[in-house]
């Protein structure tokens, strides 16, 4: 299943590129996700509940980020496997310095999807991908937008990300917070799209948050 | 019990609320909702399903492009025939074209139906509007073409002579020429169709659930295109609210797509369609346009009948050319029409597919037949009675081979049929000639009335086959089995009618199942007005068979000659002597050789319960355990029914309001089962032919859409515009199987639109040759022929 | 998306009494069907003009397919369930409906059966033009009406006999 799209963010393309990158961010941002534990330089263990439509669970997935060309591209590979199905994705993600100073992001993913969530038809999975993409950009977006100093875990003045206290190059984890400041999770119903790989950063094996979580 | 009026065993069930009806099962089954074309004829551009995914509830949506393996090609063409070269069948989703409004594009499954309605209406689909081909007029002359493949529209044109009958028309003494037309109309049973399906994963296995007219068929069908062996599928077709032909189509696109999603999603999958969607996305039938010629003698005697017709196919043709080749065939009737020729061209259009409805094709023969000697008779100034009588097939000319090829690929060879005692019947019935007597007094009242008449012969009981399996239990009872299906008819009782009357047992004691693949594997289906000849006759000689093991082995047990018993009320006796005797369900006991007992019954038969012959083994050779035998009924042709019908009708002079003040029918079906059934038959056929006459008509408009899709605007008869129908009977047995008898299930419709066309115009004095009429329509005919005068067209040769 | 508000109503059915929550645009016929597993109210046409899914309602006959569930507070509504006797055996009417042969594939008869059944309330000894306009609101499509309006003249005597056979005791 291939899945592609393109995001705006406000942020600079130096600061999306980092954002995409620390895990502290993206345990806040990738829908659903509850749990990020480093195994090692650009590798992590996550843990994400989701659902597609109706099929809702709990997946654990890994991450292997490689190729990266800071601060243009990079590419994700991510597995990941629940109750309800299985996800593997290979994601090229592009950043683009925008007009107005903010970024052009294009994701191509290249996904496939099995078990009972694989059987939900194409467009369906295709779908969601796409609004867990958009809805994982603007969650980025709108941490970017935040005061520095702010929620964004370890941040310097300087933008250089801080390491947390006792982080070592596996074993860290990060945990989601309860409430993240988000744009677009509202009433959104989520279908799930579980696995619909669209494209990210570490997000992926799972998705996104089904409103329900949140109420 | 043959022969009797015996109460329905199904109708405690119906009437206490306890049918099982497709929508009844499956309380827990994930709901489908459709997406279909909203256009006539368009390509599909893109499919946007982004605004569905929000909908609470949603589970999956499909469209062509999730099939895969067999299900990515089109439904099988049932029927093929050389003259099909164009034929095409629509895919279970919509590809890149639609070809009717109401072509499924995209499946929608969610937790009940009305949240996959919520999610199929925010689906947006993107279309290319393509110019829609609506009408046999439009797809004639192919402006545009429905299928860019097929030219002129054409998806078959078919001849079929006894010898050169423009020759004949021409030579004749007198000739005349008739446009007629029928428009469409529909099944529209009270039920419309359903399908519900599980995939048992611990046993790989399939069970689907679907309101059809032919469970064995759609078994193969469903095994084939989800590449399943055979075996791993069973179709148990549920209690169904009316087929009328519209359920004989399979697959339907939603008899493959249910199951395969609930493979796909691991979970039981239900959909029933609303009316709506019945409506626009099911089956039509009867529109036709008809040029006769016909040649005549100054008796009337036809010499030379040459009919030209064009038949509406709508989009596709799943089932061939059934319908126009039996309009062909059966409009010749009972007469001997001279020297014949037909000739149809079936022409594509952007609408509903065309497929058999109760009587599939006859009642626009029997119209054009009926009115073209109505003609003859207004022509030469006979009795329209009289013409027929001229023209009738006799008793003795019995077989009688027209000479042509009927829809089961056999000779059209009538069996049987006394056509002039059936129409003598009908005169006293009606008090034919008394009528202008009863014409003359209404007259002197003011009141406008006329009287019609209608012949018609049904080729009935089509094979190829269908077979009965029958066991007798160890407790007495006796389970039966059929392949094909019901939808109202009473199988079930008339068969335990035969069986009860075969085998001697209790009615009582006898359950049949009809359309169930788990009971009955070999079948082709309901359809035809063919269940009593062949399932009854093959239950029947399945009963003869069971009947011959008992007495065999009861003959043994009581140790008495087979030729000195009888079995009486599910007792094999001892003629005379009724006191020696044992019941049926010992000798299935004894049938059995077991080597255990479960139950005090069965002990009879274990091994040391009886001295055993040590020279033969339990089993003989060539035996089989258990007091059970199948059989199977394989016909030479089929078998014809034949009936006639005459209407009286008053018309309001100011209004044109259209009465039917009687109704009256002579039927022939051979041998009848059960006279209580076979009129109820009548009644329901004659109702559906009173519809169709005057109020049934599929209103499309140039675009192809559907305008009265709905109840509100399709108008079906009520009770208080069907007449009380008045019936008398002739049987003539049929030579050709066990039971001598013939279908009844069509033949209340056939002739409706002819006979009470024949009374308008009598009537009225002007000249009927297109149906339904509506009391508009004959009031605008009226003011027609009184501007110009017009009588009946004459060919002034 | 929100799942739907559900709403709480409570009503008797067939003299059993029924509290249920559910979706305001929830059609009674479906909540017969689906909810209360009444199966024998059926769905023709889904706008009011087939019948076949009448029901009586505080002993007057209605379309359920017309009418929201929600609406039904306090009702009193018989559906052909309701029509037996007290044991499930058959009632007059579909004693009747049997000995007329009077349905065929029993998808319409429910519809007929309550409509009947309220009819006779209001009209014990119908003439047979009485009993043909008693039943012209309901389309049936297998047995051409004839042997319904039979049915409804002998329910009427069956209903007589059973009142005489009650009074006599």
């Amino acid at each position: 299943m291939k899945v592609s799209g393109t995001s705006h963010l406000s942020a600079d393309r130096d600061a999306v590129w980092r954002a995409l990158n620390d895990p502290a961010v993206l345990v806040r941002t990738i829908p659903g996700c509850r749990r990020l534990e480093a195994l090692g330089v650009d590798s992590y263990k996550m843990t994400i509940a989701a659902g597609v439509g109706s099929i809702k669970g709990v997946y654990d997935g890994q991450v292997r980020l490689t190729e990266q060309e800071e601060p243009g591209s990079f590419r994700m590979h991510a597995q990941g496997a629940g109750a309800p199905g299985t996800i593997g994705a290979d994601v090229l993600v592009t950043l683009a310095a925008a007009a107005d100073g903010g970024t052009e992001l294009t994701f191509a993913a290249d996904a496939t999807v099995g078990g009972m969530i694989g059987g939900v038809g194409q467009r369906m999975l295709t779908g969601v991908s796409k609004k867990m993409a958009a809805e994982f950009f603007a969650n980025v977006d709108t941490v970017l937008a935040e005061p520095a100093g702010g929620n964004v875990a370890g941040r310097h003045t300087d933008g250089s990300p801080e390491q947390p206290e006792g982080m070592t190059s596996s074993g860290a984890t990060w945990v989601a917070p309860d409430a993240v400041p988000t744009r677009n999770i509202n009433g959104f119903a989520m279908g799930v799209a579980v696995g619909a790989a669209a494209a990210l950063a570490g997000a992926l094996v799972g998705g996104w948050l089904a409103s329900r979580r949140r109420n | 019990m043959f022969g009797a009026r015996i109460k329905r065993s199904e109708d405690p069930r119906l009437v206490t609320g306890n049918g099982r009806y497709l929508d009844d099962l499956g309380h827990d089954a994930l709901e489908v909702a459709f997406v279909r074309s909203p256009h006539a004829h368009a390509r599909i551009l893109e499919i946007d399903v982004t605004d569905a995914l929000d909908v609470d509830g949603l589970v999956a949506i499909y469209t062509y492009d999730d099939l895969d393996a067999r299900m990515t090609e089109p439904l099988p063409l049932l029927i093929p025939h050389p003259t099909l070269t164009h034929g095409r069948t629509q895919h279970a989703l919509a590809i890149a074209e639609v070809n009717y409004v109401g072509e499924a594009i995209v499946m929608v499954v969610a937790r009940n139906r009305y949240i996959a309605e919520d999610a199929a209406h925010r689906i947006a689909v993107d279309y290319e509007i393509l110019p829609a081909v609506v009408g046999i007029d439009v797809a004639r002359t192919a402006e545009h073409l429905v299928h860019d493949d097929v030219p002129g529209n054409v998806a078959a044109f078919m001849v079929q002579e006894t010898g050169d009958a423009d020759a004949a028309i021409d030579m004749a003494p007198h000739s005349l020429q008739l446009d007629l037309a029928i428009e469409r109309s529909a099944s529209m049973p009270m039920e419309g169709k359903g399908v519900l399906a599980r995939w048992d994963n611990d046993d790989q296995s399939l069970m689907v659930h679907t309101s059809t007219q032919t469970s064995t068929s759609v078994r193969q069908a469903i095994a084939a295109k989800l590449s399943l062996p055979v075996d791993r599928v069973e179709v148990v077709t549920p209690d169904v609210g009316g087929g009328f032909g519209v359920k004989i189509v399979h697959p339907w696109p939603e008899e493959v797509l249910v199951p395969w999603a609930a493979i796909r999603l691991g979970r039981q999958v239900k959909w029933t369609e609303d009316r709506r969607e019945h409506f626009i996305s099911s089956a039509h039938e009867r529109g036709q346009l008809h040029q006769v010629r016909v040649g005549y003698d100054d008796d009337g005697r036809l010499l030379g009948l040459s009919v030209k017709f064009w038949h509406d196919n709508g989009a596709y043709t799943p089932y061939g050319l059934i319908v126009p080749i039996i309009t062909s065939t059966q409009l010749l009737g009972p007469y001997k029409p001279g020297v014949y020729r037909v000739e149809f061209t079936s022409l594509y259009t952007n609408t509903v597919i065309v497929t058999p409805y109760r009587g599939a094709g006859r009642p626009q023969g029997c119209f054009v037949m009926e009115r073209t000697l109505d003609a003859i008779a207004a022509d030469l100034g006979l009795d329209r009675t009289v013409v027929r009588e001229r023209n009738f097939i006799q008793p003795d000319e019995m077989p009688y081979d027209q000479g042509l090829i009927f829809q089961d690929g056999r000779p059209l060879v009538y069996d049987s049929g006394d056509f002039p005692a059936s129409l003598a019947k009908l005169k006293k019935l009606v008090d034919w000639d008394g009528f202008e007597a009863y014409r003359a007094q209404a007259h002197a009242d003011g009141r406008t009335v006329g009287i019609g008449m209608a012949c018609y012969v049904e080729g009935t009981g089509v094979g190829p086959y269908e077979g009965g399996h029958i066991r007798v239990e160890t407790d007495g009872s006796v389970v039966v089995s059929t392949g094909l299906t019901s939808q109202g008819q009473g199988h079930q009782t008339m068969l335990a009618q035969i069986v009860a009357d075969e085998l001697g047992v209790s009615f009582d004691r006898i359950k049949v199942t009809t359309g169930d693949t788990r009971r009955f594997k070999y079948a082709v289906g309901t359809f035809a007005s063919r269940t009593a000849v062949m399932s009854g006759s093959a239950v029947a000689m399945t009963a003869r068979k069971v009947r011959e093991k008992a007495l065999r082995i009861a003959a043994q047990a009581l140790e008495a000659s087979v030729d000195d018993l009888e079995i009486v009320d599910g007792h094999v006796q001892v003629k005379g002597a009724p006191s020696s005797q044992i019941d049926l369900g010992a000798v299935a006991v004894l049938s059995n050789p077991l080597r255990y007992a479960f139950d005090t019954a069965a002990q009879r038969a274990t091994q040391f319960a009886s001295p055993a012959d040590p020279n033969q083994p339990p089993v003989s050779a060539g035996e089989s355990p258990g007091l059970e035998a199948t059989d199977f009924y394989s016909p030479m042709r089929s078998t014809f029914a034949n009936g006639m019908h005459a209407v009286i009708v008053e018309t309001d002079p100011l209004t044109a309001d259209i009465k039917i003040l009687r109704y009256c029918v002579v039927h022939d079906c051979g041998n009848i089962i059960n006279p209580m059934i076979v009129e109820g038959q009548i009644h329901g056929g004659v109702a559906q032919g009173v519809g169709g006459a005057l109020y049934e008509r599929m209103e499309y408009d140039t675009n192809g859409q559907l305008l009265n899709a709905s109840y509100m605007d399709f108008l079906m008869p009520y009770a208080s515009e069907v007449p009380i129908v008045e019936i008398d009977h002739l049987e003539t047995p049929s030579p050709l199987n066990p039971l001598g008898v013939k279908g009844a299930g069509e033949a209340g419709v056939i002739p409706g639109s002819a006979a009470i066309a024949s009374a308008i115009e009598d009537a009225e004095g002007i000249a009927i040759h297109r149906m339904p009429i509506s009391p508009s329509e004959l009031f605008h005919l009226r003011l027609a022929s009184r501007a110009t005068g017009l009588s009946n067209q004459k060919d002034t040769e | 998306m929100e799942a739907e508000a559900l709403v709480h109503v409570e009503f008797t059915v067939n003299g059993r009494p029924h509290e249920l929550e559910i979706p305001a645009r929830r059609l009674l016929s479906d909540t017969l069907r689906h909810d209360l597993r009444l199966t024998g109210t059926h769905v023709g046409c889904e706008h009011g003009v087939c019948g076949a899914c009448t029901v009586l309602l505080d002993g007057d006959p209605v379309r359920s397919c017309l009418v929201f569930a929600v609406t039904m507070q306090g009702a009193d509504i018989t559906t052909v369930e309701g029509c037996c006797t007290p044991g499930g055996g058959m009632g007059p009417v579909q004693q009747a409906f049997q000995d007329c042969h009077a349905l065929q594939c029993g998808f319409c008869t429910p519809g007929f059966i309550t409509t009947i059944t309220g009819y006779l309330e209001e009209n014990a000894d119908p003439t047979a033009e009485e009993a043909r306009e008693a039943i012209a609101g309901n389309l049936c499509r297998c047995t051409g009406y004839q042997n319904i309006v039979a049915a409804v003249q002998r329910a009427a005597q069956l209903k007589q006999a059973q009142l005489k056979a009650r009074d006599a005791t």
